[in-house]
């Protein structure tokens, strides 16, 4: 008996051993005959997914070998150091997805998600299965970290609670200020941006002076409108870098050709995912939507559908170089932003909604959001940077992106699950979280955030 | 010809890509050949023109983009999605 569990053991060691490429289809496999596809179906999702990822490896490890010789000369040259470079959210979420533990923490969302919709405590039903990876890296990372499954299951499931609440919360915003009824963002990487801003809002809503001003900017799409294009954004960078390294006018090119074409590939390997998760997520939706179609309820979707937002478009276009700016002067920062400059537009749509399209005030409450972002980015790095290599990507040097613990609400669950006292962490956290619960909803309460934003309407 | 529709949505990888596979799975069963192409929200400022049609996964507006522009967020929810589809079939059918 000893033999045959030893051996599935061994067996099941090695399998976890292998890596994402034989991890993933796996993997999703499985995800998808749960969901009730056809083993054909579900495989080939398995594959598709799978692709994807060996095609973000590739990516992966271009970018960091474009940009480690530029990064190293700029510290030789002018002693910036930033070593930590920003992969994208794409590349984030491909590790997420060939967690060894991923499968139980889809379920798990999904059933506290259910939990809460039955017990009246939420109005979202999340069917964007395709973003929870933003809840699932906080589990998992905690996961790599401590070897601990059951806080693994906390972090990812206080990511689930606490997006679904922010996002119950601010859906009065998405409904006047984008227009868009009946819906909600649980997105993390738009929702998180609301801690830091609501307080700072709260803040200049209190300053003479600072809280009059609103003055919006025209044509900063016909001006810096070119920002938005990673592909051009990418070169502009590269070069940039190359330059500020001292290097030779060929290799500068080199450099932003390199990191161009990660830019611009890169959401076309990152689609290969969505595509291959496709058919699990509809399946998850229809099931949700079969148990609670008869309710009234608020749809779940990604922040993606309002980003098209004028405001934000001006805001996103300022924050891009405003940003790197940040990564240049801020101390301490090593995070060297360049991927994911292209989805800023999700991390400042909610602060733009908020300030009810006041540009100036965006930017202004931008400002600290980003920083914090470069910063969690930065603290985090070592672990993520060790994660991303155990499932299987090759590179040197560490990485970040602005997803994952770079956001402020994911880096908040996750520092709080591996300190040295997890369990009093953990209680302060959820303590917090739990006075912030009663305070909106019992204090402030929803009528005068919905009375908040009622006066966006046709702004 | 294929008939050349943009797809936009905030990153050009995730609503898009859901958006994108339906127009196509629609109009093929409609038997009607068309080419889609995927980008994001902020970009259709300058890669607009040049399609027969701009679809986005949310809402968007630009004066200065003169192709015909249809608003897919149904494709999402599921809730009317029928419609939109055929929305965006009869604008490129001809």
């Amino acid at each position: 008996m000893d033999a045959i569990a030893n051996g599935i053991y061994v067996a099941f060691q090695a399998f976890l051993g292998a890596g994402a490429y034989v991890m993933l289809p796996v993997i999703i496999t499985i995800l998808g005959l749960v969901f009730r596809l056809k083993i054909g179906q579900a495989f080939k999702c398995g594959m598709t997914i799978t692709c994807g990822f060996v095609g973000i490896n590739l990516l992966v490890n271009l970018l960091k070998s474009a940009v480690t010789p530029a990064a190293s000369g700029m510290v030789t040259n002018f002693g910036l150091n930033l070593d930590v470079t920003d992969v994208g959210w794409g590349a984030i979420s491909s590790i997420t997805w060939a967690s060894p533990i991923v499968a139980f923490l889809v379920f798990e969302i999904l059933g506290i998600n259910i939990l809460m919709l039955v017990l009246k405590k939420t109005n979202t039903m999340d069917v964007d299965i395709w973003n929870y990876h933003h809840m699932m890296i906080a589990g998992i990372l905690v996961f790599f970290v401590t070897n601990n499954f059951v806080l693994a299951l906390i972090a990812s499931g206080l990511m689930a609670v606490i997006s679904l609440k922010l996002c119950d919360w601010t859906q009065p915003l998405v409904e006047h200020f984008f227009g868009i009824p009946d819906v909600s963002l649980p997105t993390v990487s738009y929702i998180s941006s609301i801690i830091i801003a609501a307080p700072f809002n709260w803040l200049i809503d209190r300053i003479p002076g600072l809280r009059d001003i609103n003055f919006s900017i025209k044509g900063v799409q016909k001006k810096i409108g070119f920002l938005g294009d990673p592909m051009i954004l990418g070169f502009i960078l590269g070069c940039a870098l190359g330059a500020l390294a001292l290097m030779p006018v060929d290799q500068c090119f080199l450099t932003g050709v390199n990191v161009a074409a990660v830019m611009a590939l890169m959401p076309k390997m990152t689609s290969m995912f969505v595509e291959g998760l496709m058919p699990i997520s509809e399946a998850a939706q229809k099931f949700t939507s079969d148990k609670f179609g008869g309710r009234s309820l608020t749809i779940g979707l990604d922040a993606a559908v309002v980003v098209g937002n004028p405001d934000v478009i001006t805001t996103a276009l300022i924050m891009i170089p405003v940003t790197i700016l940040l990564a240049f002067i801020l101390p301490g920062n090593h995070m060297m932003p360049l991927a994911d400059l292209a989805v800023v537009t999700f991390r400042v749509a909610l602060v733009v909604a908020l300030c009810g399209g006041n540009v100036f005030r965006s930017i202004l409450i931008s400002i600290p959001v980003m920083s914090a972002i470069l910063y969690a980015g930065t603290a985090a790095a070592p672990y993520l940077t060790a994660y991303a290599q155990s499932t299987g990507l090759t590179f040197d040097g560490p990485i970040a992106s602005m997803a994952g613990t770079s956001l402020t609400q994911t880096a908040i669950v996750f520092w709080s699950c591996i300190s040295a006292n997890p369990v009093v962490s953990i209680v302060i956290l959820v303590a917090v979280f739990a006075v912030v619960w009663y305070v909106i909803e019992k204090k402030i309460g929803m009528e005068k955030i919905e009375a908040y934003a009622a006066k966006m309407d046709e702004m | 010809m294929a008939k050349r529709i943009l797809v936009a949505c905030g990153n050009g990888v995730a609503t898009s890509t859901v958006v994108a596979s339906k127009i196509r799975d629609y109009c093929a069963k409609k038997g009607l050949a068309v080419q889609t192409t995927q980008c994001r929200m902020i970009e259709l400022h300058d890669k607009g023109d040049g399609y027969d049609l701009i679809v986005t996964s949310g809402k968007f507006s630009d004066p200065d983009i003169k192709t015909p522009c249809i608003m897919a967020i149904s494709l999402l929810t599921g809730i009317g999605a029928d419609k939109t589809l055929e929305q965006i079939y009869q604008a490129v059918k001809d």
